[in-house]
């Protein structure tokens, strides 16, 4: 199938009954590099993601090991109708299966297929190394690539292998699925804070526990990561004892244990709780429920709590919210150096 | 980073995917037992805490007349949270955010009322942690309004203490004239200096309305033709195929003038003709809605009947359906004349827009619901191709559709397939719906969080109010003298007059 022929094809799908063409509208190229195992969810939510975020999504489905060159392509559109109304909102998905010699070539495939003038999300849905054969000349196409920390079988090298891309000028910006994930998290434990009487305990927090369960590892790091960067401390030591991991940092008033507990036995992340010179705070949530409980204590006595929803998870959410954002994430880089510091201790 | 910048401010707040979440604080709503606060309101407030965007420390006051107890408040309000929201209602969330929902049964015209409030507002501050900050909403009979603003005044309540906010929300109509709006304007500056006071039309608060700046100002190829060089004239349109309903006794004091035209349709003139502001801000935007407001030629006296068209509904069929003319609605008068159609014809007199009408027009029982704005260019100088071939070429016209299919639409020349030069118009539509599938948040939703975070850009400015309503006095006069409405039959765009309104001019209005 030629580049004119997919075009002709995307024609035809848009075609109104009376033979006209509807018009189209686009706001992002969405490329994906998957393998064949993924590529049916990764297809689905790239169809899902067909109501907030019309596009062009191209999903490469690689298959490297084969020896012999086999190219397939297909080519359809996913609708999604506002409550049952008259507009629509439309994506169009190039699923091109690549076998042998083109996957490594995966940018000749994808750069013509590309929709102009509009931004490009190079997206890696499961283990990403940037030394694989494709990823550099995928790289050049993107203006962002997004992918997923805990992807990696060892949290702790994907991390590292993302700080690295980060710093490098010539890579594409980089999301992070985790770090979106995170967003509502961060969001909360800000919020302990926004009384004004309150900030000054920012300054005297000298110690914060984070249970959270294996799966959640990428996320509980990037969250210390965070904490850490945003309030200057910086990494002195660590204990570790079987699934728990003690941090010192020494902070602007003092030191600073972060612990983090793999003990969670019913969510990723399940709970955070800061010290503070006179107050408690800790945000928490029970299994994978939708809603998060904030409090702040001082000694016993409850000072304040309330109940949110913390989002919703599924990864073609995850993956829109991050589809929203373009610019270089500051606090993201900043959070991820911290854990590279950290794992370096 | 150093202890006074992490104290100055909340340093984890400080960037870009975190929404800013507004201090902690108390809103105090007069006439909470009426259907806005249940409706509109507490929806409102309800999402906003949901979505982690209230601060822990918030609380609603809900004051008036009824007797009431707490419970019975939150019970009455999650009854109507519970129609609205089926089904997506937390019974976590409703219960943490219930608890700072409490209701005090009060006269509002009584001094003693506002020495209850204030002890039960210093007592929330100590046990809720509400920071001493103050939200008055104002959701109760606009004849009310001076008394409340009078007695917070009195109470010492209006006053901002301790670095504490103390903010005024009034809901429109602003005045029923220009010397109501004044006066009003005036009892409550007597207490409340002007950046405390927050009057909302909910429709600013519309994503669709905001759309038009977006429009306008985020897309370089229309500012160069948005001025009397290439606009012949302007086209505002906000039709409801609805009628007065149950509005029937409020219907006959306000009349379309005051309901839709002295706000909705003049604030979307304003957005239409406005220069471009140097930023989004509130007082540069406003400065030039206020500029717009001004340069709008003052209808003379005598010239009413030549400008302005009053029209009232009669029996009709709406979309196969026959409905009642207005004087045949509950609560109205047999033989009122009250209008519930307007047409307009302004001049700006401004560089941009000098000799370029803008007609308005704003309806019930109109044949379909539609607001948009209609900007029809000035016919092609000259055209190479002959005759024959171009009589189905009309002027350029772009349509931005406010409601319901929120959109553009382009009008353009293209040849007809086939031998010869025939020249054709075609509509060009783009439905933003098909761009974006994300639900728009409520238009409350929005403004609620925008006073809390104390940015007005989105209200309106007391000048504006005013500006306004000054436009409107004339016709409001000439109708004083002579009362007759023109009739309409529901389901058409308006009496014939209106039609003549633009026949004058060698115009017609669009079909939406």
């Amino acid at each position: 199938m030629s580049v004119e022929q997919i075009e002709r094809e995307f024609g035809r799908l848009r075609m109104n009954e009376d033979g006209t063409l509807g018009l189209r509208a686009s706001v992002l190229n969405l490329v994906a590099v998957t393998d064949e195992e993924s590529a049916g969810e990764v297809t689905r939510v790239v169809s899902k993601l067909a109501g907030r975020f019309p596009c062009r999504a191209i999903v490469m489905v690689s298959d490297p090991e084969e020896q012999t060159a086999n190219l397939d392509i297909r080519v359809s559109a996913f609708c999604d109708a506002r409550g049952g109304g008259g507009s629509q909102v439309c994506a169009e998905q190039v699923e091109v299966h690549a076998e042998g010699p083109p996957t490594r070539h995966l940018k000749s495939l994808a750069g013509p297929l590309l929709l102009p003038d509009l931004p490009v999300f190079l997206w890696y849905p499961g283990a990403f190394s940037v030394d694989s054969p494709e990823f550099s000349g995928m790289a050049d196409l993107a203006d962002r690539v997004v992918v997923n920390s805990a992807a990696a079988s060892d949290h702790g090298a994907g991390l590292r292998e993302l700080s690295g891309l980060t710093r490098d000028p010539e890579m594409p910006a980089v999301g992070d699925l985790q770090w979106v994930g995170l967003s509502p998290w961060r969001s909360l434990v800000a919020g302990l804070f926004d009384p004004p009487d309150r900030r000054e305990e920012l300054e005297r927090i000298h110690r914060v526990e984070i249970l959270h369960d294996p799966r959640g590892e990428a996320r509980a790091l990037l969250l210390a990561g965070w904490l850490a960067s945003s309030l200057g401390w910086n990494p002195e030591s660590v204990e570790e004892n079987g699934g728990s991991r003690e941090f010192t940092f020494a902070g602007p008033s003092g030191e600073v244990i972060v612990a983090l507990d793999s003990g969670s036995q019913d969510a990723s992340l399940r709970r955070v709780r800061l010290y503070g010179e006179e107050l408690t705070f800790q945000v928490s949530r029970h299994r994978e429920l939708s809603e998060a409980m904030s409090t702040v204590m001082r000694g016993d006595d409850l000072l304040g709590e309330r109940t949110v929803h913390l989002g919703f998870f599924d990864q073609d959410v995850i993956l829109g919210e991050e589809l929203r954002f373009r610019g270089r994430d500051e606090s993201y880089v900043g959070a991820l150096r911290m854990v590279v510091e950290m794992l370096d201790l | 980073m150093t202890e006074t910048q992490a104290v100055r401010q909340n340093i984890l707040r400080d960037e870009e995917r975190l929404p800013p979440v507004p201090d902690p604080g108390v809103m105090v709503i007069f006439g909470a037992s009426g259907d806005l606060t249940a409706r509109k309101l507490v929806p409102a407030l309800y999402d906003l805490a949901a979505q982690r965007r209230l601060p822990m420390e918030f609380a609603v006051v809900g004051l008036s007349r009824t007797e009431m107890s707490h419970d019975d408040f939150r019970k009455k309000l999650r009854e109507e949270l519970d129609e609205q929201r089926a089904g997506s209602v937390s019974e976590d969330v409703w219960e943490s955010f219930s608890k700072g929902i409490f209701y005090l049964p009060g006269d509002s015209k009584k001094p003693e009322t506002y020495e209850e409030l204030k002890g039960f507002l210093k007592k929330l501050d100590a046990e809720r942690g509400t920071s001493g900050n103050r939200i008055f909403y104002l959701s109760s009979s606009p004849s009310l309004f001076p008394a409340i603003v009078e007695r917070l005044g009195e109470a010492g309540m209006s006053r901002e203490e301790d670095g504490g906010y103390s903010r005024l929300v009034i809901e429109k109509p602003f005045g029923r004239d220009l010397d109501s709006a004044k006066e009003l304007n005036g009892d409550i500056r007597r207490y409340f200096r002007e950046k405390q006071i927050y009057r909302i039309d909910h429709y600013l608060g519309k994503e669709t309305v905001q759309n038009i700046m977006a429009l306008r100002f985020s897309n370089g190829i229309f500012e160069p033709v948005w001025n009397q060089h290439y606009v012949d004239h302007v086209q505002i349109t906000v039709a409801e195929d609805i009628g007065v309903g149950t509005r029937g006794a409020f219907y006959e004091e306000a009349g379309a003038l005051r309901d839709i035209v002295q706000n909705h349709v003049m604030q979307v003139l304003c957005l239409t003709a406005m220069e471009p502001p140097v930023a989004f801000d509130a007082d540069s935007l406003r400065e030039e809605k206020v500029k717009v407001l001004k340069a709008v030629r003052p209808i003379p006296e005598d010239g009413v009947k030549e400008t302005a068209v009053r029209g009232q509904y009669d029996g009709g069929w709406v979309f196969g359906e026959e409905v009642r003319g207005y004087r045949e609605e509950g609560d109205v008068a047999p033989d009122s004349e009250t209008e519930t159609y307007v047409a307009l014809k302004l001049l700006v007199d401004n560089w941009r827009w000098a000799g370029v009408p803008f007609y308005v027009r704003a309806g019930k029982r109109m044949p379909k619901k539609a607001t948009e704005i209609s900007i029809q260019f000035h016919k092609t100088p000259h055209t190479p191709f002959s005759g024959p071939d171009t009589e189905g070429l009309e002027p350029n016209v772009l349509v931005i559709r406010v409601q319901p299919e929120e959109g553009v639409s382009l009008k353009i020349g293209a040849k007809v397939p086939g031998s010869g030069f025939e020249v054709r118009s075609v509509n060009m539509d783009l439905l933003y719906g098909s761009a974006f599938l994300e639900e728009a948040p409520d238009a409350y939703q929005r403004l609620l969080l925008d006073l809390m975070l104390g940015d007005p850009t989105l209200f309106i400015r007391a000048d504006e109010a005013e500006g306004a309503w000054s436009i409107l006095q004339p016709v409001m006069d000439g109708w004083s003298r002579d009362a007759h409405a023109a009739r309409y039959p529901a389901g058409t765009w308006g009496p014939e007059e209106a039609e003549e309104l633009l026949g004058h001019d060698g115009r017609e209005w669009r079909r939406p």
